[in-house]
């Protein structure tokens, strides 16, 4: 039976799981690999938040121990209940509200689970979704809301620098074909295709890495074998659409005709 | 509160004036050497797993789990923040002053009120577990916690964005969830057993408790006993999120009656969080508008990660028996506002 949390542990759970939070978002850019950018601000103030209430609980937790050996009570004037500095190992109290009497009774033990979102980031750091999931998901290229709202017109630039997911939804559903002719720059990582050749992927998230989608493009020309970067790296790729009358379907995958690809570190935020 | 009646010789022990020294030594063989031990463990481990990471699928669930949890944390303390307000601050008697007395209209009231809750699915479920303990009837209570993740503002403005073009989505999205939280909070009060509840003799804390005191152990509670729960729910949602490949709901994708059931169903397994769930929507754009729309609707009220959370402060008898009816519900109520709206 695992112990109940008492109220040092609280505080310290709390300390490190806000600490785990500032660690990914405010010390270092992790946590672009699990949620968008914009999150950061709440996950800063969440981490904050937590560590400043672990501080404060710790702060009640200790003055009410020093104040019970002191045999002066409670200085909060509260929760100097009997059940004062039990070893929480009983099982019957974990979920009668012990939190009214919120003294040394011991919390909830499912924060224990707290833990391990803790340890994962602190041992673990995840990597961003790569490999493994794009080439279990379907390359997405989202259909324009609405069908008659026609793409703009292509911004000038040669190369055109453009999001992997843009290039694919040009390609597949823009009817005036402005990608024809054009030479693209994209950016994405090398995932091997069933048969040979590879796909230049990028997974994109709209909240967090549970709801990532893929959007692929088949790399053809010299760099598609005999030059192929090696699976999960990273890539920039000059080249020009290759249409062959595909019919425009939310998983076609358009082909790009490669005539220069550099290998590149990880971007900083590594999905679109 | 007294606990002293279970467990008369350990309160005597440490409360007792008698022997302070014997009662430090007993009550550090709990929790906190073990979280002692556990640090420095981690540290040890940290100098030497040196980047381990692990097999792919291993590696992509931990990532999953991980953006799960941190995705859901600030709504998580945004609810217990107000969930703790209520109980500090909120005196019992405007909460049941508020809303009418006839639960036939307390629950239409409650439902339109989750316009004001700004927040997704993790952070309504400590509100609305307080509102119960403040005494708002239940049904009410059951009402406002479905509808307030599905028709706020936020989550209505990013289902315009997502859906670009076609405002009757949102309109359709905004009519079935209230219709689906009004309808369970009405099954609430006609079928449901106040048994099915868990029972909470202990949640009021005891006369003469400061306010500010109430609201930092309200909240510190709440906090950890459902971030637990979102833990469990993370684990099932990424578990789920790396076993199924999105490639078998294509099949499904032509068949109508089907399709609608399959959304749904994905909807609960990725418990993608509601601010979010309109653009995954749009982007399953092989499937018709009604499924889309049953996604968006049954999301929010139904999900893992969101079970996991009702079964920790509801109890597990509540928690299946509302999913399951909020599923059948949802699903109904959405196929029938698509037939009419889109």
């Amino acid at each position: 039976m695992v112990a109940a949390v008492r109220r040092e542990v609280q505080a310290i759970l709390l300390v490190l799981l806000g600490t785990a939070l500032l660690r990914i978002s405010l010390f270092s850019d992790a946590y672009l690999r699990y949620v968008r950018a914009g999150l950061r601000p709440y996950l800063v103030a969440t981490g904050v938040a937590l560590v400043l209430l672990g501080v404060v609980s710790a702060v009640a937790a200790v003055r009410a121990m020093s104040g019970a050996a002191a045999a002066t009570g409670d200085p909060d004037g509260h929760a100097d209940g009997p059940g004062h500095g039990q070893p929480g190992d009983h099982s019957d109290h974990d979920h009668h509200g012990h939190h009214d009497h919120h003294g040394h009774h011991g919390g909830p033990r499912i924060a224990w689970l707290l833990t391990l979102p803790v340890l994962a980031i602190v041992l673990i750091t995840p990597p961003a979704l790569g490999t493994y999931t794009a080439q279990r998901s379907e390359s997405t290229a989202t259909k324009p809301a609405s069908a008659d709202a026609a793409f703009p017109p292509l911004p000038t630039g040669d190369p055109l620098v453009m999001a992997l997911g843009s290039f694919d939804a040009r390609a597949v559903w823009d009817t005036s074909a402005a990608l024809r002719g054009r030479r693209v720059k994209l950016t994405g990582f090398a995932t091997p295709k069933k048969g040979g050749g590879w796909y230049l992927t990028r997974l994109t998230i709209s909240c967090c890495a549970a709801d990532a989608l893929a959007s692929k493009v088949e790399i053809r020309g010299p760099y598609a074998s005999t030059e192929a970067p090696p699976q999960g790296s990273w890539v920039e790729v000059v080249g020009t659409w290759q249409p062959d009358g595909q019919t425009a379907q939310p998983d076609t995958i358009p082909a790009l005709t490669a005539t220069q690809l550099t290998r590149i570190p990880e971007p900083r935020n590594p999905y679109e | 509160m007294t606990i002293a009646p279970e467990h008369p010789s350990e309160g005597r022990t440490s409360a007792g004036s008698g022997t302070p020294a014997r009662a430090g030594a007993r009550r550090r063989i709990g929790s906190l050497e073990v979280v002692v031990v556990g640090l420095a463990g981690l540290l040890v481990a940290q100098r030497l797993s040196g980047g381990w990471t692990g097999p792919p699928w291993l590696q992509a669930w931990t990532t999953v789990f991980v953006a799960i949890c941190v995705q859901a944390l600030p709504f998580l303390l945004f609810g217990t923040l107000l969930s703790a307000a209520i109980a500090a601050f909120v005196p019992a008697s405007f909460l049941q002053r508020a809303l009418p007395r006839n639960p036939v209209l307390a629950v239409p009231v409650a439902g339109v009120a989750g316009v004001v809750l700004p927040g997704c699915e993790c952070a309504s479920v400590p509100v609305a577990d307080r509102l119960i303990a403040r005494g708002v009837a239940p049904a009410a209570a059951l009402a406002f916690l479905l509808s307030s993740p599905a028709i706020n503002p936020v989550v209505l403005a990013a289902t315009a964005v997502a859906f670009r073009g076609h405002p009757e989505m949102v309109l359709a999205r905004f009519l079935a969830s209230l219709a689906t939280a009004v309808a369970m909070g009405l099954l609430w009060a006609r079928f449901g057993r106040p048994e099915w509840l868990r029972p909470r003799a202990r949640r009021e804390p005891p006369p003469g408790t400061g306010r500010l005191a109430v609201f930092r152990s309200t909240l510190e509670h709440d906090l950890l006993h459902a971030g637990g729960f979102l833990v469990i729910g993370g684990i099932t949602a990424a578990t789920l999120n790396v076993l199924v490949p999105r490639d078998v709901l294509k099949g499904a994708a032509g068949v109508p009656g089907v399709s609608v059931l399959v959304l749904a169903l994905l909807a609960v397994v990725l418990a993608v969080c509601s601010e979010a769930d309109a653009f995954v929507a749009a982007s399953l754009s092989v499937f018709p508008p009604s499924a889309r729309l049953a996604f968006m609707v049954v999301g929010p009220m139904v999900d893992t990660k969101l079970i996991a959370l009702q079964a920790g402060t509801f109890g597990r008898a509540f928690a299946w028996r509302f999913s399951s009816a909020t599923f059948l519900v949802a699903v109904v109520s959405s196929t029938l506002l698509g037939w009419w709206l889109l």
